[in-house]
């Protein structure tokens, strides 16, 4: 269904669905925003052409979480429980919904799937919030995504001005809206005008057409040396990705806990074994792990690329590394290459 | 859209307890755990699964888990013997258990030996070190005498640097006994009273130069063993689809999730850690 | 393209023709807007990308240590990476005889936190002039005032002319005033203890871990970080609070005597984490007892990593705690 939502009602809205649901939506931190819950006090940070600086799957899969107690004593093993709550995450862009669904083929699918993910995932909502003006570091339109895509979403707003024009996508927030008032074609074909504008406002920066073939020949070249140079080793680009869910656990002997941590290839110790060899001993072999896993591996995972064109790892990364400057030069050397034999 | 939260937590280990633990090595760095079941249920549902080849996570709460390959077959009995090299930190606090001590498991983990795709063949299997772990529970499987009749001749070649590194010792002292096997052991220096091979694992296979004919060879050792083992096996005429090795990397979940382990698009976890060679050079050199 | 860009292009140009050195680091032109990058020239005809601006933000002495002592190395350096760079000499991280210091007096470093918190981050374009940092977002184009956009630790900079360059481009600048950064760490010690805590906990607490204060850093090159030990371990692994903090402060003491209060960490952090504050009191301590300030010269050895004998006994073996 699709409906009109005023924006000066949103505040009203989203407090009255607080009774049911807690809700969590964009709010600036400083000069950042992160999802945060929605209070009384709250105010929405809506109007940035991107996503949040801290990414949404961490609603999902939060950066550190006990999954297990114990009593060293005793030997005693409790399980920590699954956190199920009905929940909506309002405002969501749809490069970090998308990549929430490229999460549930690794927590939610196949054999031993992720009590914790299913869990938080089961009751939550996604309302998403499409992006009338995409940033320049954006290239979702680049990645099987863009700024009006629906992936994962229960519900699409556009913004309009004055009004939100809300699609639902899922029977299971018809409810939610169904005091609105329904939207008109006309408005309807506005709607559909600002997607498309925005659409056409972010051209392709590669074809993916090929380039899991082309990075796959290049496993060896020096190109990765090249291309990780500058590279500093840090979490920023993994940890902030939306698609990231490499993971540690580590006991903290203290508390008596085992807790899951993000953690990155990026780290020289992600891959350091007892015997202190190391499969992937620089920046190089590092680099190539991130770029081929997104690129590459996930289309054999999933069928999928595992990169939604978020930008965030372009906007924050400490050294100006652009993937789409990397994955572009990476693809064309073995052109280069060809050409030279 | 996933609706079933009611998954056990797959992290979540079981309770055993040690039964036997015992030094392997006469310099204390292999300690042999043999570890026996809490509940009922979980040993139903552990040899439900078990396969040889196959590894577990043991649990030292307040250090860690530590993937390590299981090191006895089914029928030897209601418990899982493991053989672990001391190392770092949880190593060392497995080292430290003693019977009686618990700790915890998850497992089995991992694919294991295609021991049914190798029915009718004759079995070549080549260890060093203590990555012969799990060829042991290999070839304690196949000595099995319901085993036996589904495989050919059963030939076992284990290096070690020492004689007092060769793990498992009385037990393959008998071996020379038994008429269903070959068994030849090497140290890689001359020592008073050994009267077995000398020399590297690679030389002693190009010495012994087992037929390939019919045959699977099951190759696994140090990198170093490995890495030349497996060239003189495709120059004795072993197809790579006929050689099988069992990798090693740095693993947290086992269960293909956490990402840590991967090669290329496997991950050893959940994919391995049996490959065939075949497999292997179709995958990129990330190891 | 200014100047001193030009100028820096030549004599890395001639340092390479010449075969004086093996690698010329500086920065080159960006793919992101706003972070032109770190780059490693080793071919003269790759010096067309070679770019240099305020918005040139890392300390480019962090990747000293990547280079085994052999390789002769030209680089870039403003005030504060020279005193990295001689601080990392005195730590015997490289060999003085093969570097070929190429000194810019430094204008200061724009905070691209403050530029996007004025222009957004929709940006698809800049240039950086003398005063002002235009910058092309995609409604407006914004004229900065770049004094204003300068990172903390640069507007408070004492020594902006590297002291040792080899080659010193351009006029060299008068002094920064030194009261500047004093004041900055005398105004947190003035804060009552529940105000600092209030004001630790708001900063180290947002951290993530992601370490690219580390690893930003030309000082933190430790083979293996306390905080990656397992054998034992020193900290909370998660991003608990007790883990953020021990992080926060132990980083902080690694670096007494060997910050050079360049910024770079605050620079690199994703979550716009305050942390000069602390390294900056340590540095005013350490000035303070034993006038010292890190990376003057390359010989003087920080206070606590030299041993001289008439040190107080505690600290000899056998000695006792007094
Ligand atoms: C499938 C598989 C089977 C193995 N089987 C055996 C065996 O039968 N006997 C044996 O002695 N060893 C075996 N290993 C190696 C053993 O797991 C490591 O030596 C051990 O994990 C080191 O842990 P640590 O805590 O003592 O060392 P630390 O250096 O303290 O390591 C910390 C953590 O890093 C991880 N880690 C470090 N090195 C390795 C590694 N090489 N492999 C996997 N994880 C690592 C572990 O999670 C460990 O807890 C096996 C490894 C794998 C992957
Ligand atoms: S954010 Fe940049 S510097 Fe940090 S690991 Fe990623 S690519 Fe390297
Ligand atoms: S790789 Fe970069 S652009 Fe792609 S999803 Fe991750 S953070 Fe976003
Ligand atoms: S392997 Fe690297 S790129 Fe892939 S999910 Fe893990 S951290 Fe991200
Ligand atoms: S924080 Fe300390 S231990 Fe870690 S790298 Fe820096 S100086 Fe070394
Ligand atoms: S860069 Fe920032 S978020 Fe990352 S570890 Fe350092 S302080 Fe924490
Ligand atoms: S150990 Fe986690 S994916 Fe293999």
């Amino acid at each position: 269904m699709k409906y009109l939502l005023p924006k000066n009602e949103l505040y009203s809205r989203l407090a009255r669905w607080s009774a049911e649901y807690s809700i969590l939506a964009p709010q600036k931190v400083g000069e950042y925003s992160e999802f945060l819950p929605f209070t009384a006090q709250s105010e929405l940070c809506l109007q940035e052409p991107h996503n949040t600086r801290y990414p949404a799957k961490a609603l999902f899969f939060p950066q550190s979480e006990t999954i297990l107690k114990y009593n060293r004593i005793s030997g005693q093993l409790e399980s920590a429980a699954p956190e199920s709550q009905k929940r909506i995450v309002f405002g969501i862009r749809p490069c970090d919904a998308k990549a929430v669904t490229l999460l549930d083929t690794v927590f939610a699918e196949g054999d031993n799937q992720d009590p914790f993910w299913l869990a938080r995932r089961a009751e939550t909502f996604l309302i998403g919030l499409g992006c009338h003006e995409p940033c320049a570091t954006c290239f979702c339109t680049s990645t099987e995504s863009g700024p009006f895509h629906t992936e994962g979403l229960d519900a699409l707003l556009t913004d309009l001005g004055e009004v939100f024009f809300v699609e639902t996508l899922s029977e299971r927030v018809e409810a939610l809206f169904s005091e609105l008032s329904p939207a008109e074609a006309a408005q309807q074909e506005i709607a559909l005008a600002v997607q498309a504008a925005a659409e056409k406002s972010l051209p392709k920066v590669f074809e993916l057409d090929g380039i899991k073939e082309k990075l796959d020949r290049v496993f060896d070249k020096e190109i990765w040396a090249e291309l990780s140079q500058s590279c500093l080793g840090c979490g920023i680009c993994t940890f902030l990705c939306p698609t990231c869910f490499c993971f540690d656990l580590v006991d903290e002997a203290q508390r008596g806990t085992r807790v899951r941590n993000w953690d990155t290839c990026m780290y020289r110790v992600y891959s350091l074994e007892a015997s202190a060899h190391n499969p992937r001993p620089t920046r190089r072999e590092r680099t190539r792990q991130r770029l081929m896993h997104k690129y590459s591996y996930w289309w054999e995972h999933a069928g999928k690329l595992g990169c939604t064109g978020c930008g965030r790892c372009v906007r924050y990364c400490p050294v100006g590394l652009d993937i789409r400057a990397m994955i572009k030069k990476a693809s064309a050397y073995e052109s280069e290459a060809q050409h030279a034999n | 859209m996933p609706t079933n939260p009611s998954v056990p937590n797959p992290y979540l280990p079981t309770p055993m307890r040690v039964l036997r633990a015992y030094f392997e090595s006469t310099d204390r760095t292999l300690k042999t755990l043999e570890l026996s079941f809490e509940n009922l249920a979980d040993k139903i549902a552990f040899f439900k699964k078990f396969n040889p080849g196959q590894f577990c996570q043991l649990s030292v709460f307040g250090k860690g888990e530590s993937p390590l390959g299981v090191a006895s077959a089914a029928w030897e009995g209601d418990f899982v013997r493991f053989t672990v090299q001391r190392m770092g930190s949880v190593t060392k606090a497995l080292h430290e258990l003693k019977p009686g001590d618990t700790l915890g498991m998850r497992g089995p983990l991992g694919n294991g030996f295609p021991l049914a795709d190798w029915k009718g063949k004759n079995l070549v299997i080549i260890g060093g070190g203590c990555a012969f772990s799990t060829l042991y529970a290999l070839t304690k499987h196949v000595q099995h005498p319901q085993n036996r009749p589904d495989f050919g001749q059963l030939t076992v070649i284990y290096g070690a640097r020492s004689s007092g590194l060769c793990m498992y010792k009385h037990d393959i002292q008998s071996w020379y006994q038994r008429d269903d096997m070959e068994i030849h052991q090497a140290i890689d220096v001359p020592e008073e009273n050994w009267d077995h091979h000398v020399g590297y694992v690679p030389d002693v296979v190009r010495q012994i130069a087992p037929s390939p004919d019919n045959a699977v060879a099951i190759v696994c050792g140090p990198p170093i063993m490995t890495k030349f083992t497996l060239p003189a096996l495709v120059s004795l005429g072993f197809p790579p689809e006929a050689i099988f090795t069992s990798l090693e990397k740095r693993m947290k979940c086992g269960l293909g999730k956490c990402g840590r382990c991967n090669i290329g698009s496997k991950y050893i976890c959940k994919d391995g850690p049996v490959f065939s060679l075949a497999e292997l050079n179709a995958l990129p050199a990330d190891i | 393209m200014s100047e001193l860009e030009q100028k820096i292009r030549s004599e890395a140009e001639r340092l390479l023709k010449e075969g004086l050195v093996d690698v010329v680091i500086a920065f080159r032109k960006e793919d992101a807007p706003l972070r032109p990058q770190p780059a490693f020239f080793t071919h003269p005809e790759d010096l067309e990308n070679l770019t240099y601006n305020g918005l040139c933000a890392n300390n480019l002495a962090n990747y000293l240590t990547r280079y085994p002592r052999e390789t002769r190395i030209g680089m870039l350096v403003r005030g504060c990476e020279n005193r990295s760079v001689n601080a990392l000499i005195v730590e015997k991280q490289h060999s003085r005889e093969n570097l070929y210091l190429i000194g810019i007096p430094c204008t200061g470093i724009i905070d691209w936190r403050k530029v996007i918190a004025l222009t957004g981050e929709d940006i698809l374009g800049y240039e950086d002039t003398d005063s002002t940092l235009i910058v092309r977002a995609r409604h407006q184009t914004f004229r900065l005032p770049r004094q204003e956009l300068l990172h903390p630790s640069c507007q408070r900079c004492v020594h902006p002319n590297p002291l040792s360059a080899d080659i010193l481009l351009g006029e060299a600048l008068p002094e920064g005033d030194p009261t500047l950064i004093r004041a900055r760490v005398e105004s947190f010690e003035a804060l009552s203890r529940e105000e600092r805590t209030a004001f630790f906990r708001q900063e180290a607490e947002r951290c993530i871990r992601c370490y690219a204060c580390r690893e930003a850093c030309p000082m933190c090159y430790c083979e293996e970080c306390f905080v990656d030990h397992n054998t034992p371990r020193w900290t909370e692994s998660g991003t608990t609070p007790a883990g953020t903090h021990a992080w926060h402060i132990i980083r902080a003491f690694h670096q007494t005597g060997r910050c050079t209060s360049c910024g770079a960490c605050e620079r690199a952090c994703p979550m716009d984490i305050q942390m000069t504050y602390l390294t900056d009191k340590l540095g005013k301590d350490m000035w303070d007892y034993y006038q010292f300030a890190a990376g003057m010269d390359d010989k003087t050895q920080p206070p606590f990593a030299a041993f001289t004998m008439d040190d107080k006994k505690h600290f000899q073996a056998g000695g006792k705690l007094s």
